[in-house]
């Protein structure tokens, strides 16, 4: 028999063994070619052009992709190359040489290897107008996405995969050239902790794990807590909260689950129930194999979870944030192009105003953020703030009540609010033009109404009519703001139109002091601004922590494949001795929710906790985008322990 | 009273054209309180005949039926109900799981009954005094040795006190003396509790043993020896005799 025919031959009786693998390679293909294709392609590419970092951003993540799927390529390889172990003893032992043993396997390797690239980039090709559409979907542009193929995508994945190749091929090698005869016949057995006492230290080191997750959720929870002062090393500070977690995940999975398992099996003085036998002992005993790879799942879970809700986060919050900034579809700062009203009035665009009249004063920052000031904290010690008159006020908060003397905060909110939170009832001295009067801040409230043009989100402050006269006549000669128009457009209809002319008044519109130019964007351009921008982001993002999905799912359902396989000799015995399938199956069930869910939970609780701590720097809204986020994610993770729970099932039948 | 029917038992492998009759209607009876041992050389069909009566198995024609039960009539699940309440498992291989300690293995069909813990206790310790394995209970099956395997695995095969026991192979991967220990025990038992044992094995010492053998070839029943009051030495030459005459020689490949 020749080489190549053994080679088929072998292939075809490996079918099973070799699919699971075959799948990870096109599903990792289809994946790279289609984000470079996507990358490439020209639609793409000019609806990107407007944000610039987009480019770069498109850029790295394909490095990362490369990255997972490197490392997902060869955890596969690994796997599949320790279940053929016998195989490869077998052909030792009819006196093959290791030479001839890694061709046979590197032959069989490049087929199937240059078959799965084929087969991916086809599905890949398809797929990126699909991608492409969520994009343009996600920016929320009007654009036809054309399928072209793009030689430069095709190039560059063709080097980077035959590159993939390589590494593999030498993968393979070394693991033929590393074994003994004798190791190969027990590589699958390996993993296996042989069955031992559990002491003193594994209890104390599980504990220990326990501890160091609870101590980096603690330390996240008050990462950015001015009180904790952390500000000043604050990349130190997370660095420990990661190391933390994930060591403690470690010590979680490697030492507390069996500890916890074994006194709840203890407790059962040997009368054990059939899900016992299927799920807690072997769970117990496979531990010290399957920690490493459970903790990377968790830590991988997390991470994904963890920036795909800040960037959602962040997506979601664009119309907020548009909104923050302007308060109004049209906003005139003092008098500037206050034709614009009048335009439209002649297209005959029906339209809601607010004017407000505006002063500004300097105040200390300390005094709003009361006994929380922070000796630490170096702010200015003199800012400056708006301030508005209770009868604007009441345009937007027709509620609003104020006696003499009481003032109101207003547009405080986000990252500022988060970090330092103000504190009402305190009071507030305001300067202006070298008189000083002292308000107690009666409220805090979130209404937003001046341009962010011009007030670059600081917070504002409400006074009484006669408080905010007493200021405005005595403004210094530098206040430049006096005086806004905001415009609501009645039919949103009418927008189009009104865009075109407050983009045609542009130069009418502008506000220049000293050389400084104040040019406020309408709500929709605004809006749109942050839609490109986050739009992007999400969207890659969203496709990494689809590959991370992928791989944590696909590495959790071969570890679950192979198990199984190990196992069948127990389902037997089990079968022989008079337990049903359905018996079993409800042992696997607790197994499967076991070896998914915990992770799962955990990586999740990970996750949760990443984004309390920090949600305020990117968005305004942390909980819908946060849980929509896990559904998702939880939804498509499951149906990788649907499709384990399957082959369990599969194997089971079987077993008798 | 009988335990066990087996009528025109018939077993065929394979499909039409490769179809190889490993079977060929094979009748039997066993009484409650017998000790069956069943004999032939490699390929008459011995594993076959218990794993068909055991209802591991199903005959392609005939019918079994255990305490008046007919096995054909039943879905898997009663099946493995049956299985677990009424019959007992001895394996070659030992067949106990390495992650269970030596209790956790015997009690292991108790663990979807409702049997009370302290009845189960007492029926444990009863077995495992009278197989002498009182003192590794704690213990892995790594950490103990194949006679003690086997007892653990018979033990387990008693503990739901089960109508008929089946030995496939017992002795195998036995040492003799710890194979003699073995079989000892198991005729303890059949004599002290009246269980019904039934042992393929092609072993004519473990044969001696029983107190019925019957000869399997190709399929087919050939003979059967009563033990009766001869003493088990006599019984021994009796089926050393017995299988020179069926195989040529003593002992089959």
């Amino acid at each position: 028999m020749t080489l190549s025919r053994l080679v088929f031959r072998s292939m075809r009786k490996n079918v099973k063994h070799y699919y699971l693998y075959f799948f990870a390679l096109i599903f990792s293909v289809t994946l790279c070619f289609s984000f470079t294709t996507l990358h490439h392609n020209p639609t793409v590419v000019e609806a990107l052009k407007e944000s610039g970092t987009a480019s770069a951003g498109f850029q790295s993540a394909t490095y990362v992709l490369y990255f997972i799927v490197t490392f997902f390529v060869l955890y596969a390889n690994h796997l599949f190359m320790k279940r053929r172990s016998k195989e490869m003893g077998l052909y030792q032992l009819i006196g093959m040489t290791k030479g001839l043993i890694v061709r046979l396997i590197a032959l069989e390797n490049i087929i199937l290897f240059i078959l799965a690239v084929a087969v991916g980039m086809v599905i890949g090709f398809f797929s990126s107008r699909l991608f492409a559409m969520i994009l343009i979907k996600l920016l929320k542009l009007d654009l036809v996405i054309d399928l072209v193929f793009s030689s430069e995508a095709f190039i560059q994945s063709v080097i980077i995969f035959s590159i993939l190749l390589l590494v593999i091929l030498f993968q393979m090698t070394w693991m033929v050239y590393r074994v003994t005869l004798l190791s190969l016949f027990h590589a699958s057995k390996k993993a296996d902790e042989r069955i031992k006492r559990f002491n003193f230290f594994q209890m104390a080191f599980g504990l220990i794990g326990l501890f160091l997750i609870v101590y980096g959720y603690y330390q996240s929870s008050v990462l950015f807590d001015m009180e904790k002062s952390h500000f000043k090393d604050l990349f130190l500070h997370m660095i420990v909260i990661l190391a933390s977690t994930i060591f403690g995940t470690f010590l979680f999975f490697r030492y507390s689950v069996s500890f916890i398992m074994n006194i709840f099996r203890a407790s059962k003085k040997g009368h054990l129930k059939i899900r016992d036998v299927m799920a807690v002992t072997p769970i117990m005993h496979r531990m010290k194999g399957n920690a490493k790879s459970l903790t990377l799942i968790t830590v991988l879970t997390g991470l994904a979870v963890g920036i795909m809700s800040l960037s959602y986060i962040s997506y979601f919050s664009s119309a907020t944030r548009a909104h923050q900034y302007s308060p109004y579809d049209y906003i005139l700062l003092n008098d500037k192009g206050i034709s614009f009203l009048d335009r439209l009035h002649q297209e005959g665009i029906e339209f809601e105003k607010d004017t407000y009249r505006v002063a500004e004063v300097k105040f200390d920052f300390q005094d709003l953020i009361g006994d929380f000031a922070n000796q630490n904290l170096t702010f200015a010690s003199e800012s400056s703030m708006y301030v508005v008159p209770l009868s604007d006020f009441k345009q937007v908060s027709p509620d609003a009540q104020l006696n003499d003397g009481e003032a109101i905060v207003t547009s405080y909110q986000n990252m500022f609010s988060e970090i330092m939170p103000l504190e009402k009832g305190g009071d507030l001295s305001v300067r202006f033009n070298n008189e000083e009067e002292k308000v107690i801040i009666k409220e805090i409230q979130e209404e937003f109404m001046l341009s962010g043009t011009v007030t670059m989100a600081s917070p504002l402050l409400v006074v009484t009519d006669t408080t905010f006269e007493n200021i405005s006549a005595n403004q210094s000669p530098e206040s430049f703001f006096n005086y806004q128009v905001g415009v609501n457009l009645v039919d949103n209809e009418d927008s189009p139109k009104a865009e075109e002319i407050y983009n045609e008044l542009q130069e009418e519109r502008k506000l220049v002091v000293n050389g400084q130019e104040y040019l406020p964007l309408s709500y929709e351009e605004e809006h749109h601004s942050y839609l490109s921008i986050y739009g992007t982001t999400i969207f890659i993002t969203a496709f990494l922590g689809l590959a991370f999905l992928l791989t944590t799912g696909s590495i959790l359902y071969f570890k679950q494949m192979s198990e199984a396989e190990m196992e069948k000799e127990s389902y037997t015995i089990l079968r022989k001795i008079g337990f049903s399938t359905s018996d079993l199956m409800k042992g696997i069930y607790a197994k499967q929710a076991f070896n998914f869910g915990v992770p799962l939970v955990i990586g999740l609780l990970h996750s949760y906790f990443a984004v309390k701590s920090g949600w305020f720097l990117f968005g305004t809204e942390m909980f819908t985008p946060l849980v929509v986020t896990m559904v998702l994610y939880v939804i498509m993770y499951a149906v990788f322990a649907v499709i384990s729970t399957q082959y369990y099932k599969r194997i089971i039948k079987a077993s008798l | 009273m009988t335990v066990l029917v087996g009528r025109k038992i018939k077993k065929t492998y394979g499909k039409k054209s490769t179809a190889q009759e490993v079977l060929k209607g094979i009748d039997i009876e066993v009484s409650k309180g017998e000790f069956v041992g069943i004999m032939g050389p490699s390929g008459s069909g011995k594993t076959t005949l218990l794993n068909v009566l055991c209802s591991i198995d199903h005959p392609t024609e005939g019918v079994v039926e255990i305490n008046g039960k007919n096995l054909r009539n039943m879905k898997e699940k009663q099946l493995a109900n049956f299985r677990r309440e009424q019959l007992g498992f001895v394996f070659q291989d030992y067949n106990l799981l390495d992650t269970l300690t030596v209790k956790e293995n015997i009690l292991l069909p108790l663990s979807i009954s409702k049997l009370p813990r302290a009845v189960a206790e007492s029926r444990l310790k009863e077995l495992v005094k009278l197989l002498g394995i009182s003192e590794i209970l704690n213990k892995y099956p790594n950490e103990i040795s194949g006679g003690q395997k086997q007892r653990t695995s018979a033990a387990r095969a008693l503990i739901s006190g089960p109508t008929l026991v089946f030995a496939d192979e017992p002795t195998g991967a036995l040492d003799s003396k710890s194979a003699t220990a073995l079989l000892t025990n198991l005729e303890n038992i059949n004599k002290q509790k009246s269980v019904t044992i039934m042992m393929v094995t092609h072993d004519s010492v473990a044969a001696s043993f029983c107190s019925r053998v019957l000869f399997l070839k190709d399929g087919s029943i050939y003979t059967e020896l009563y033990r009766g009051d001869k003493t088990r030495q006599q019984f021994f030459q009796q089926i050393l005799n017995t299988q020179s005459i069926l195989g040529g020689d003593g002992y089959d490949a």
